[in-house]
């Protein structure tokens, strides 16, 4: 081992490894000076504009970065083509959640700016997930992102379901961390290191113990949670119908994404050698995870609770991808996450907007939506469809991809669960359709989209439907992130 | 010679459609226009496609072969042949139809023919793709708007009616798919291109029970389309509470995709699979026909007579499928055109009349001949040809199917020959008390179609299937060229 920690040398730091995460760092830093240095009612929005010059030219930044590959800080941090792909997902899901922000937050004023400080924090930890080598920096990163989520949910202090979605997220989370650090200690004490690399070689070279079973399921309960899965989906509902609306969708688009990175990781990649002895049970709590989201989510009157309940049955249809245990499962996660990331955020740009109008996330409100705005409600359409899996929209494709896998890996009963959950999914979804097309308006007043909000609608769709037609560019950019993981899938 | 371009045949009412997007909604008579040209266009291109196609050269035509998702083996392959050629004149004929009686929609008129226009164009690149993939895409690209367009112009119980057709058809579609994604991945030569798997599959056959199991899974799922009974639930209803223009469509063209599916993936392609279920699937066809025709029988709603008279045919298309032999396959292909029409003929007919008259229910119809004696007229015509009298397509179509199912499943063929005298009692009990006897007064204002633009969707579709009828050989020499090679496939 030549990255001994606590040598006498310093070790060699590779710092274009980790420019992105130190501009982002850079990027916070100033924006705390200049919240300080501003005069209260200053007026202009300074910070998100600043947020926004900020994340543009990190992306531009960022896009020239893919060629980087490599390991520093003494073992703990890796850029490789899987960290890029989902630093990149990141970037792109924080233009718009910072754009959600703006809008949504209009009343707070003051306070608004420290929210926005509070998702460059997210921003920061989420890179640092995608980046970890070691389960000691996944462990803090995760918790980076954690903790700004806690008190992102909670952050409307008059706002009972807010303070109550703010506590049980805290209590469920830290539950699920220490889950995740008992699991570590185990994995520490079979194989004596907290490197990935390390951890790897001990794992082709052994076969798996109870212990390291036990260890296994612990940290899938910590990823769980993240995630969405059943058992671990408890706080979900009230936490996305409680939280402000551009937290929820950072949790069921950022915050998922980031656990199913640690999935990538740790499963397929570090544990991959014993994956045949212990992916039946991914299996069967991916079909669990995917028909309890759906049942229960065609119960739901409130929109942002159906969307809570349909992202846990996303978490089953991803998981379908875990289970597979394949490349091709892998990048099925990468593509459908990328689908899922314009879809899901363009049901929650819809739903900000027209709560800020309608003042309320009520389907029974959504009746007629079609008469008085017709962006919001054709981009909810494809939005519901696109969740749905119907071509031509990015959720087809993912879903096809995915289920090819677990085909491939022959969970045939798997594949049928999935396809019976799709027509299960597309009642409650064309339900809410049926409400915005369907039924006459509640009130006719027409529903105003400001610019920037069309803008990004705009983008949105441009995202559902491109990625839905050409699926070439996006399944090989997926695939890449999958073959060029910095250790070698087993 | 030019050769036709196929793609034009999808990228035309594509570029149509982005007009419609443009035209802002209250100008409703431009929207119509722009709809019916963008409709016309592909129509008048599958017309000088099925006159180029060469049935003496046989296989595949006009192809058109870009590599789309490389690691998946997936490309945007088109192609045709004498049935999918066949198959692209029947859509082009019945939309072009649709879209002209939608004249009598008033409300939403752009939403309307901008769905319309997408349930068109899924339908057109179904029939075109030579990739199982894109086949499959396209199929399932018709599925929301037929949905909404049920739900927001219906009648009375759409809202049910729309959520019924589209779960069962989705649930079909999912079945299929994993049917067709096991196939895919069974070959393991990892391409969804038509033709490679076919030339493959030839060479090496799939062993016996991989193939026992993928069969089933792609003939139910196409099957619900097909309205196989027990599944056909769904049809009766959603044809009755459809708009004419989705009637006429759905009926007439978009489940006759599931019966192409079952010949292109399951038959041709898993031919030992096919001998073990297809007699079964004949069984249930029987069922289709007499079942379906009974439950016809004591129906006093015309739309639903319709409905069930569709699902009650569909029979015959399973009956010929499973025949094994080219003169059968012909009689499906045949049929297929013929019933396409007839049923685009009689639900544009019905729409007519129910726009008119504001009910569908025939103790409140009557003598409407004296009132609208042209519609009358062709809905007569209509019935007789669905009831199988020479002179008219469908007549060529059944004796085909029954001649070559007689061999195999002689006792099959007795009824199905009977379930012939069901149709055409509930059929002309249909006429009688639609169109004949006394007038309600409360009609007697009615105007019939009286411009020749309004006449000329029912002219058209009865013109094809008088001619067909009676030239037999214009389209038979088409099927004949592709279901030699598929039947010999099979032995």
């Amino acid at each position: 081992m030549n990255t001994v920690i606590g040598s006498t040398m310093f070790p060699i730091i590779n710092w274009s490894l980790v420019s992105l995460e130190v501009l982002i760092s850079i990027a916070l830093v100033f924006l705390v000076a200049v919240d300080i240095a501003l005069p209260k009612n200053a007026g202009k929005d300074w910070i998100g504009i600043f947020s926004f010059i900020a994340l543009f030219g990190l992306i531009i930044f960022w896009s020239t970065q893919g060629a980087l590959h490599g390991v520093t800080f003494s073992g703990m941090f890796v850029m490789d083509s899987l960290a890029w792909f989902f630093k990149g997902f990141f970037l792109i899901t924080m233009v718009f959640v910072f754009a959600m922000t703006q809008q949504f937050f209009k009343s707070l004023g003051e306070r608004r700016n420290e929210f926005y400080l509070l998702l460059w924090l997210a921003l920061i930890g989420m890179c640092l997930v995608a980046s970890s080598a070691d389960f000691l920096l996944m462990f803090i990163s995760i918790e980076i992102l954690t903790i700004s989520l806690y008190v992102m949910t909670a952050y409307l202090k008059s706002d009972k379901l807010s303070i109550e979605a703010g506590m049980k997220y805290l209590i469920l989370g830290a539950l699920a961390s220490g889950f995740f650090l008992y699991g570590i200690s185990f994995i520490y004490g079979t194989t004596h290191s907290t490197h990935f690399d390390v951890i790897q070689g001990y794992v082709s070279t052994h076969a798996m113990a109870p212990m390291t079973l036990f260890a296994l399921i612990l940290i899938f309960a910590a990823v769980g949670f993240k995630i969405a899965a059943v058992p671990f989906h408890m706080w979900v509902a009230d936490v996305y119908q409680g939280a402000p609306t551009p937290v929820t969708a950072l949790l069921s688009v950022g915050s998922k994404a980031a656990g199913f990175i640690v999935l990538i990781r740790l499963f397929f990649d570090v544990f991959g050698a014993w994956h045949a002895q212990w992916n039946l049970v991914l299996a069967v709590l991916s079909a669990i995870t995917m028909t309890y989201g759906n049942l229960v989510a065609m119960f739901q009157t409130n929109i942002k609770r159906l969307l809570g309940y349909s992202s846990i049955s996303h978490a089953g249809y991803l998981l379908m991808g875990a289970a597979a245990g394949s490349v091709l499962g892998a990048s099925g996660i990468n593509f459908y996450l990328l689908g899922y990331l314009f879809t899901n955020l363009a049901a929650f740009l819809v739903i900000i907007v027209f709560s800020i109008t309608a003042k309320s996330d009520e389907i029974a409100d959504y009746a007629g939506l079609s008469q008085r705005s017709g962006l919001l409600a054709c981009t909810m359409l494809l939005a519901l469809v696109s969740l749905a899996g119907m071509p031509p929209l990015a959720g087809f494709f993912g879903k096809f991809t995915l289920l090819m896998a677990v085909i491939k890996s022959g969970y045939v009963w798997l594949a049928l669960i999935a396809g019976v959950n799709i027509v299960i999914s597309l009642y409650y979804y064309l339900m809410v359709v049926k409400r915005i097309y369907v039924d006459s308006p509640r009130a006719a007043s027409p529903i105003a989209v400001p610019a920037s909000m069309q803008l990004l609608l705009g983008l949105a769709i441009i995202g559902i439907v491109v990625i839905g037609i050409f699926q070439g560019p996006f399944l090989d950019a997926a695939m890449t992130a999958v073959k060029g993981m910095y250790l070698a899938h087993p | 010679m030019i050769i036709p371009n196929l793609s034009w045949i999808l990228l035309l009412p594509m570029l149509g459609l982005s007009f419609v997007c443009l035209v802002p909604a209250d100008k409703t008579s431009l929207i119509r226009r722009i709809s019916s040209g963008t409709i016309l266009l592909p129509f008048i291109l599958s017309v000088w496609v099925y006159a180029a196609y060469d049935h003496v050269a046989g296989g595949f035509q006009f192809v058109q072969n870009v590599p789309w998702v490389v690691p998946l083996g997936i490309s945007y392959h088109l192609g045709v042949d004498g049935i999918n050629s066949l198959l692209l004149l029947l859509l082009g004929a019945a939309s072009f139809a649709a879209v002209l009686v939608s004249a009598s929609i008033k409300k939403r008129v752009k939403e309307y023919y901008i769905l319309l226009l997408i349930t068109i164009i899924g339908t057109y690149g179904a029939f075109l793709s030579l990739d199982i993939f894109f086949f499959y895409f396209f199929h399932e690209v018709a599925a929301v708007p037929v949905f909404l367009m049920i739900a927001i112009w219906g009648s009375e119980r759409r809202e049910f009616a729309a959520m019924k057709l589209t779960l069962f058809l989705v649930a079909g579609a999912a079945i299929a798919l994993i049917g067709l994604l096991a196939l895919y991945l069974a070959t393991g030569i990892q391409t969804f291109d038509l033709v490679q798997i076919q030339q493959y599959l030839t060479n090496y056959p799939l062993p016996v029970n991989v193939q026992n199991w993928i069969f089933p899974l792609i003939v139910v799922g196409f099957g619900i389309t097909l309205t196989l009974w027990p599944f056909y639930t769904w049809a009766p209803v959603g044809y009755a509470e459809a708009p004419t223009a989705i009637s006429m469509l759905h009926a007439g063209v978009l489940k006759k995709m599931g019966a192409y599916a079952i010949i292109r993936f399951a038959i041709q392609l898993m031919p030992q699979a096919a001998h073990l279920w297809m007699p079964i699937i004949a069984g249930l066809a029987i069922v289709n026909i007499i079942y379906c025709g009974l439950v016809a029988l004591t129906q006093r709603d015309l739309k639903y007579i319709l409905g069930y008279s569709s699902c009650s045919h569909m029979g015959y298309i399973l009956l010929g499928l499973a025949c094994f032999n080219t003169i059968g396959l012909n009689g499906v292909v045949y049929l297929m055109f013929a019933h396409g029409i007839m049923v685009a003929l009689a639900f544009a007919l019905t729409g007519f009349v129910v726009d008119q008259t504001k009910t569908r229910h025939l103790d409140e119809l009557g003598g409407l001949l004296k009132c609208m004696p042209f519609i009358g007229t062709c809905f007569m015509m209509a019935v007789l040809a669905s009831a199988g009298v020479p002179g008219f397509a469908n007549f060529i179509a059944e004796v085909l199917v029954l001649l070559g199912s007689w061999d195999q499943y002689r006792w099959l063929t007795v009824l199905a020959i009977f379930g012939l005298v069901i149709t055409a009692i509930y059929l002309l009990k249909a006429v009688r008390l639609g169109f004949q006897g006394p007038l309600n007064p409360r009609f007697a204002q009615l105007a019939d179609a009286q411009t020749l633009s309004a006449k000329f969707p029912y002219v058209m579709l009865l013109a094809l299937l008088i001619i067909v009828g009676c030239l037999p050989s214009i389209i038979l020499t088409h099927i004949g060229s592709s279901t030699k090679t598929i039947v010999k496939s099979m032995q």
